[in-house]
């Protein structure tokens, strides 16, 4: 087998007292979509913030595509390949759509007129063209959790890690990101998403991580994972499993 | 409309450039050299106050390391004036560069207080070393001829616009910057490196401010701590800035000139009551900061843009009214 594009060893993160990710290792090999799950509180925005590099693990190390880039600051690592989205969408408020998304192209296209180009690429893709002059702060939710995916497909990343881009959306919007996200895939791109709704993740993931107050529970296929009892205990305590 | 701006501001660069053969009257050549020089640093503190969002209260003291700087070296180290002027500006760059790394890491009403601490800090320092003269100030050695410095001053204040516009406003660099206004963290996440971008900001701000100092030192030929590192320096740049339209080249251009004629007017018939000034430049920012969030620029432009854009447009998939609500834009911040 190929070596995996994303490598957690041992990942260790406290904040004081608290250990809000214990001792998870996990890989995620390439062109996969590894779903990461878990309830509220599990752990899982804090281990995407290790691996996106907004926190340096207490202890363990990440390494992605053969380099230990843990700790490394997420200016580098948006350089290396890697692109996220925020839980708490964060867009450029006073800014267009289209500066918004202009400004993620810079990364690869450093020219303004190339950039802005690529960003209308980027829009077309994610259907978000036909907003792209309106100000980032008039989208709605789904259009600004939209926007956090062209910002971050606008890197031009080999990797990806999605922050419940489909949590609080309509179905028929649910449905769209879910085909973006396949067709990203389709595409090549390796996929690390944290989402709630079990409906989506169980579809799209080849293969599930369970984290539960911290640490990793399961990992598997979403089959093997939902029948597990440690995870079926993690969502509806002791007395169902 | 792009056609439209750039042959009005070739008509105002033409008018300015030959007003000294029709105006001949020493003053109002000097509140012409004035006016543009406000200009000048209105713009360049905008660069970090409005493109940056890092609002400085010690730009005062960028101008005054400048004129210092031109003072000492041509008073004391007998440096022709044309050797001390780049050093006025890089006296002042490195000021901020050393300054801002500490402070740079502060955000909104504290960035504001320190910034306005280190330029009272380095007040006291000149009216407290020798070779500034202490409280006495510094003569220059006069250098009598208001063209010189009209035209000098419109040469600077023209080259700083010029090179701010393209930076700010053509190449990536001004982009980039109001990404770090907008949100610092999500900035980080598309390969921007907020430190690096806040210093190259703060040191593009005071280069062209003590180049202002060193110039307006030898035309003026006396500086003292209160007159060039005093609070009105920066005051009014704030004011100028905020009410014009912050985050763009135009606004602060035309703050600059509305402020500065009224403080003209008002101190060539009011000038016994120069509180009053301040009460008005005070009430003037609470004012701006509450009706006019966009400055008199942003907002005649906005309007604009707003009665250009097509009215409807449907969202392409619609969305429960309440999660809009919930997702209600945090403007102002």
């Amino acid at each position: 087998m190929a070596e995996p594009i994303l490598k957690v060893n041992s990942v260790t993160k406290c904040f004081g007292g608290l250990t809000a990710v214990d001792d998870v290792s996990f890989s995620v090999e390439k062109g996969e979509i590894v779903g990461l799950i878990g309830p509220n509180g599990a752990g899982k925005t804090t281990l995407f913030n290790v691996i996106s590099g907004y926190y340096a693990p207490t202890k363990g190390s990440v390494v992605f595509q053969g380099n230990d880039i843990s700790g490394k600051p997420p200016y580098h690592l948006a350089g290396v390949g890697i692109g996220r989205t925020f839980q708490v969408v964060k867009p450029f408020a006073g800014l267009t759509v289209l500066e918004n998304v202009t400004i993620a192209s810079f990364l690869k296209h450093p020219k303004k007129a190339d950039a802005e180009r690529h960003a209308w690429q980027v829009l077309e893709a994610t259907g978000l063209a036909d907003r792209a002059n309106v100000s980032a702060a008039g989208l709605t939710l789904a259009g600004r959790k939209r926007l956090e995916i062209s910002k971050a497909l606008a890197l031009e990343p080999s990797f990806l890690l999605l922050d419940e881009v489909v949590a609080g959306l309509n179905p028929t919007e649910a449905d769209r990101t879910v085909e973006l996200i396949m067709k990203l895939k389709a595409q090549g791109l390796t996929i690390l998403i944290v989402e709630h709704i079990m409906r989506v993740i169980m579809n799209i993931s080849d293969r599930l991580v369970v984290l539960n107050f911290g640490k990793k529970i399961a990992e598997g296929t979403p089959a093997e994972v939902s029948s597990d009892p440690h995870v079926v205990q993690a969502y509806f305590g002791e007395e169902a499993a | 409309m792009k056609n439209r701006g750039a042959t009005i501001l070739a008509i105002i660069g033409a008018a300015l450039l030959i007003l000294p053969l029709v105006v001949h009257d020493t003053f109002v050549l000097r509140v012409l050299t004035e006016g543009v020089m406000w200009i000048g640093l209105a713009i360049a503190f905008d660069v970090i106050a409005g493109y940056t969002g890092y609002l400085n209260f010690g730009h005062g003291a960028f101008f005054g390391i400048g004129a210092y700087t031109i003072g000492i070296l041509m008073m004391q180290a007998n440096l022709p004036f044309w050797a001390a002027l780049p050093a006025g500006g890089v006296a002042a760059a490195v000021v901020a560069l050393i300054a801002g790394i500490p402070t740079l890491r502060l955000k909104g009403a504290y960035f504001a207080i320190a910034t306005w601490a280190l330029s009272r800090a380095i007040q006291q320092l000149a009216l407290n070393v020798e070779f500034t003269g202490g409280p006495d100030g510094m003569r220059l050695e006069a250098f009598l001829n208001p063209q010189f410095f009209y035209y000098l001053m419109l040469i600077t204040v023209g080259a700083t616009f010029a090179i701010l516009w393209y930076l700010l406003e053509r190449a990536p660099f001004g982009l980039k910057l109001k990404a770090i206004r907008e949100d610092e963290e999500g900035a980080k996440a598309l390969g921007l490196n907020p430190t690096k971008l806040k210093m190259q900001s703060f040191v593009l701000s005071a280069l062209p401010t003590g180049i202002l100092g060193g110039i307006y030192a030898y035309w003026i030929t006396f500086i003292d701590p209160s007159s060039t590192l005093g609070d009105l320096v920066s005051d009014q740049a704030v004011v100028m800035v905020v009410f014009g339209g912050m985050g763009t080249l135009f606004g602060p251009a035309l703050g600059a000139i509305l402020i500065f004629a009224f403080k003209t007017i008002f101190w060539a018939y009011l000038s016994d009551f120069q509180l009053l000034y301040l009460i008005i430049l005070g009430a003037l920012i609470a004012i701006s900061v509450i009706f006019i969030p966009n400055g008199l620029w942003g907002t005649m432009f906005k309007r604009k843009a707003d009665a250009t854009r097509p009215q409807h447009q449907p969202e392409p998939a619609s969305e429960p009214a309440a999660l809009s609500a919930v997702a209600a834009p945090e403007e102002g911040n």
